[in-house]
């Protein structure tokens, strides 16, 4: 049921890895593997979220802010003596909240979504800045501990003794964000979910009903506020779940805005080079995925060929519009083809 | 002012509507009998597609009442509406250009796989295959998106949307709306189908004469934001319905040319 759109960046994307791993012998490898996972995986997740405001038609402009917002508010939680389970799932729900009032004030209101959430953007990363005093934290049950065992070896037949140093990552943190393939296990579990329900439920089906056709989707009896209201929910809760994976991942978190919007930048361009639609009306989660894929290849493979970082960005640049530039004349192909 | 019958499924009494500084509707009594085919007629801005837009909940009315089978009704939303058996077909369609064929027959009446949340693709294909072929409306493939079809066969699908309800009254706005002869008479056959069913009860809002008088049982006019005619179409003419048009505009002009 997965629409041809995706297939053309699969397609690219494929192209750009044949490309890398012709030309360094390091890119096909297990550990540069382990490697790209942080590349793509977190912007996978926010993308997917992403596709679902941008088939409304609309964006979010704040989740980069949400992502920044979850962890210090999971480091509050954490520290006024909830266990962290609970809260991550009150730090979510705050997320969501901020969902909400980005879809409030679009749907209901009117405010268009770009500027609602420009303005959500700046309100949340300024509260973010006070909460958090402008210091970084360390996040809640993340922190790496170390100890040295014995541990005994054979080599050729005789046994050796040598210390080892072990660290010890507690199940808390293996589970959001530290373990090797975490991020790419919730990736891939929020991109099938979240595929699953644009595909085959009705929360799918109206929202690219209201994307396709607002008025008529009205007209239909769709509620459109409600759709509309809670796909801005939805897009927060994956970019705050992402900002607490990172934040585990990483064992500290800055209150970085920079660093923040940077995110979401590219969590949009993965969503569009997936080929959903700025316009609304058409998009698809697994190709969400691919674009994240996309990005995080060009940007592994470049610094694997030993691109000089202050060409990395401009290289970057110039090969999202080379590969859009394919993708477009791909697409084209197989519509003269016959086969969109 | 609209006589009591036993037989009305919709009667609307003194229904009036302003948006702003502009009077849509001013006073508008309308009855419809069972199985009946009743044209609504009027000039452009004479509030037709306004009085469609509240019967079928989409808007609410200034004052006035409406009756469903004898009941008040006052619809609060589409669904509402609905839930009260009157189906719209609206000029702009209210199709979804991206959605399949089958996905727009059935907005809003999905089927899925009870008690899970899954679309049941499958089974409303099906029934949306079976719904068009005892219509008579000949469309290819209906997994396709709407955007590809004609304009005749979106208007078709739009009726058979309506028709494929449980609703017994059915409301069609311009349902001849750009579309050629052919097309045009495509949906007339329709209409006159689902009148023979006698199921349902139709109030439809057309522009050319001969197309009422060859389709419906009986004709309403609006005028200026009120009913100026009401009559069986078996007792009116194309002359006399022009004749109303021509008055009306002549009265115009001599208000206008007194104003100035």
């Amino acid at each position: 049921m997965l629409s041809l759109r995706e297939g053309s960046i699969i397609v690219v994307t494929l192209l750009v890895a044949v490309y890398f791993s012709l030309n360094t012998s390091s890119f096909l490898t297990s550990a540069n593997f382990k490697t790209l996972l942080p590349y793509f995986a977190p912007f996978a997740i926010m993308a997917s979220g992403v596709v679902f405001v941008m088939i409304l038609g609309e964006i979010d402009l704040s989740i980069g802010a949400t992502y920044l917002f979850a962890p210090f508010l999971f480091y509050k939680l954490a520290h006024a003596g909830l266990p962290l389970v609970p809260a991550v799932i009150v730090a979510l729900i705050a997320c969501m909240a901020v969902g909400l009032v980005n879809g409030f004030f679009t749907a209901v209101v009117g405010i268009s979504s770009f500027v609602a959430t420009l303005g959500m953007l700046f309100a949340l990363e300024g509260f973010t800045l006070i909460i958090s005093h402008g210091e970084p934290v360390e996040t809640p049950g993340a922190q790496v501990t170390t100890s040295t065992h014995n541990v005994v070896h054979v080599i050729n037949g005789v046994h050796v003794t040598l210390p080892t140093t072990v660290n010890h990552i507690s199940t808390f943190a293996r589970i959001f964000g530290a373990g090797v393939y975490s991020e790419l296990i919730w990736a891939l579990l929020v991109v099938a979910i979240l595929q699953t329900v644009l595909t085959f439920t009705r929360w799918g089906l109206y929202t690219v009903a209201v994307g396709s056709n607002k008025l008529g989707a009205a007209e239909a009896g769709v509620r459109v506020r409600l759709v509309m209201m809670r796909n801005f929910v939805l897009c927060a809760s994956t970019a705050g779940l992402v900002g607490i994976l990172e934040a585990v991942r990483a064992s500290s978190v800055q209150p970085d805005p920079a660093g923040a919007n940077e995110i979401l930048f590219e969590a949009i361009a993965a969503a569009v080079i997936g080929g959903t639609l700025m316009t609304g009306g058409s998009g698809t989660v697994v190709g969400a995925l691919i674009g994240a894929l996309f990005l995080g290849i060009l940007h592994d493979g470049l610094i694997l060929q030993g691109v000089n970082a202050n060409y990395l960005l401009f290289y970057l640049g110039l090969a999202i519009i080379l590969a859009m530039t394919v993708n477009v004349y791909v697409q084209r192909v197989r519509r003269g083809a016959g086969h969109d | 002012m609209t006589e009591q019958m036993p037989d009305d499924v919709l009667r609307v009494e003194n229904i009036a509507k302003r948006f702003g500084p502009v009077t849509a509707l001013r006073d508008v009594n309308l009855h419809l009998r069972k199985g009946e085919v009743l044209g609504l007629l009027g000039d452009n801005g004479a509030g037709k597609s306004t009085l469609i837009k509240i019967l079928s909940g989409f808007q609410k009315q200034d004052s006035g009442e409406m009756f469903v089978h004898g009941q008040p009704y006052a619809p609060r939303s589409v669904d509402a509406a609905r839930a009260s058996g009157i189906e719209t077909v609206y000029q702009d369609l209210a199709l979804i250009d991206e959605l399949s064929v089958y996905h727009n027959l059935f907005l809003r009446r999905e089927k899925v796989h009870r008690p899970l949340p899954f679309l049941a693709n499958r089974e409303m294909k099906r029934q949306a295959r079976e719904a068009l072929d005892e219509i008579g409306i000949n469309i290819p493939r209906i997994d396709v998106a709407v955007a590809r079809l004609s304009g005749g066969q979106r208007q078709a699908i739009a009726v058979a949307r309506t028709a494929n309800s449980d609703a017994d009254i059915l409301l069609l706005d311009e349902p001849l709306a750009a579309m050629g002869a052919k097309e045009g008479s495509m949906i007339l056959d329709l209409v006159a189908r689902l009148k023979q069913e006698g199921r349902v009860s139709i109030i439809m809002i057309l522009h050319n004469y001969v197309h009422v008088l060859q389709a419906c049982d009986r004709v309403s006019m609006i005028q200026d934001g009120a009913i100026a005619l009401d009559k069986p179409t078996a007792e009116t003419s194309v002359e006399e319905l022009t004749e109303i048009v021509v008055n009306e505009y002549r009265r115009a002009r001599q208000q206008n040319a007194a104003q100035h």
